[in-house]
């Protein structure tokens, strides 16, 4: 494993967006992920919260509006967090592109998939 | 088991794999660039350090955030395609739902809520050092805050968790 060296930087302004993009997605995950936790795992048991249970909250705006925010930040934040660990493990800049393409490609493919599913059931609640 | 619910199996273990990965790729790197392995040993002699000098723990906690990231992330991976059984079918849905219910599940549910507190507290704890500029110090002090306030949060939340299991309903 080699050192990062200077030279092989990221430019700077990538750089500073993934940084605010880990910061503000951060924050807003602290509330909606900890609270989707406590309320399918404290609030409510894990056993209770099967598809009558999803049929009851995406009937509500509220909690529909609060998933696709949790799904768009965490996978926001999980693409910027993931670059930088890439960059960090992956010091070739071939590489580097790979990797960081690569994850995004598939936060891509899963904010579509959620973001299908959210709809299709928000729209269709039968 | 249905094949909805091997396919699950099969996700979950992968999840494992990739957490288990993650654990010898951050300590490998860490290894490569602070050098040389932690004993046992030395470890405990730094942690009884007075916490003025414990700058270290800030390095343990730099390690630990990104072993809970992924580890967080390959869940979500999970997660997201056992959801979207939903829209086909909910039927299909609560197949593999009924396995979070599972004791070995509700285990993995604990450590879960162990990396999302630990991740999420110790992540604020980083905007609060860039937005309030705080000490190295300082820093520390409330690493400390945030280690216990998320072990206390594991263990409380564990017990709701596991309270089925213990008296029988899972």
């Amino acid at each position: 494993m080699a050192l990062i060296s200077p030279a092989r930087r990221t430019p700077r302004l990538r750089r500073r967006a993934g940084y605010l993009t880990i910061r503000v997605t951060g924050v807003l995950l602290a509330v909606l992920a900890l609270g989707h936790f406590a309320l399918t795992h404290l609030f409510h048991d894990v056993a209770e919260t099967g598809s009558v249970f999803i049929a009851e909250r995406w009937a509500s705006a509220l909690w529909v509006a609060w998933d696709a925010a949790m799904l768009g930040a965490a996978l926001l934040h999980a693409a910027a967090g993931m670059a930088v660990l890439v960059r960090d493990y992956r010091t070739e800049p071939r590489s580097q592109a790979r990797w960081v393409g690569g994850i995004a490609a598939l936060c891509v493919a899963l904010f579509i998939l959620g973001a299908a599913t959210l709809t299709y059931s928000a729209l269709d609640p039968s | 088991m249905t094949a909805p619910q091997l396919l699950f199996v099969a996700g979950f273990l992968a999840v494992n794999v990739v957490v288990a990965a993650t654990v010898v790729l951050v300590l490998r790197g860490a290894r490569a660039v602070d050098g040389g392995a932690w004993s046992a040993g030395g470890v405990l002699a730094r942690l009884v350090r007075l916490p003025v000098e414990r700058a270290e723990a800030n390095r343990w906690a730099h390690l630990a955030h990104r072993v809970s990231g992924v580890a967080i992330l390959a869940f979500l991976v999970l997660h997201l395609l056992d959801v979207s059984l939903y829209a086909l079918s909910p039927a299909r849905f609560d197949e593999v739902h009924a396995l979070y219910g599972t004791p070995v599940m509700r285990v993995f549910e604990c450590g879960l809520l162990s990396a999302l507190l630990f991740h999420a507290l110790n992540g604020l704890r980083l905007v609060a050092v860039d937005l309030l500029d705080l000490s190295a110090r300082a820093a520390t002090r409330v690493l400390g805050v945030v280690v216990v306030a998320s072990l206390l949060g594991t263990v409380a939340g564990s017990a709701v968790i596991l309270a089925p299991v213990v008296t029988g309903g899972a």
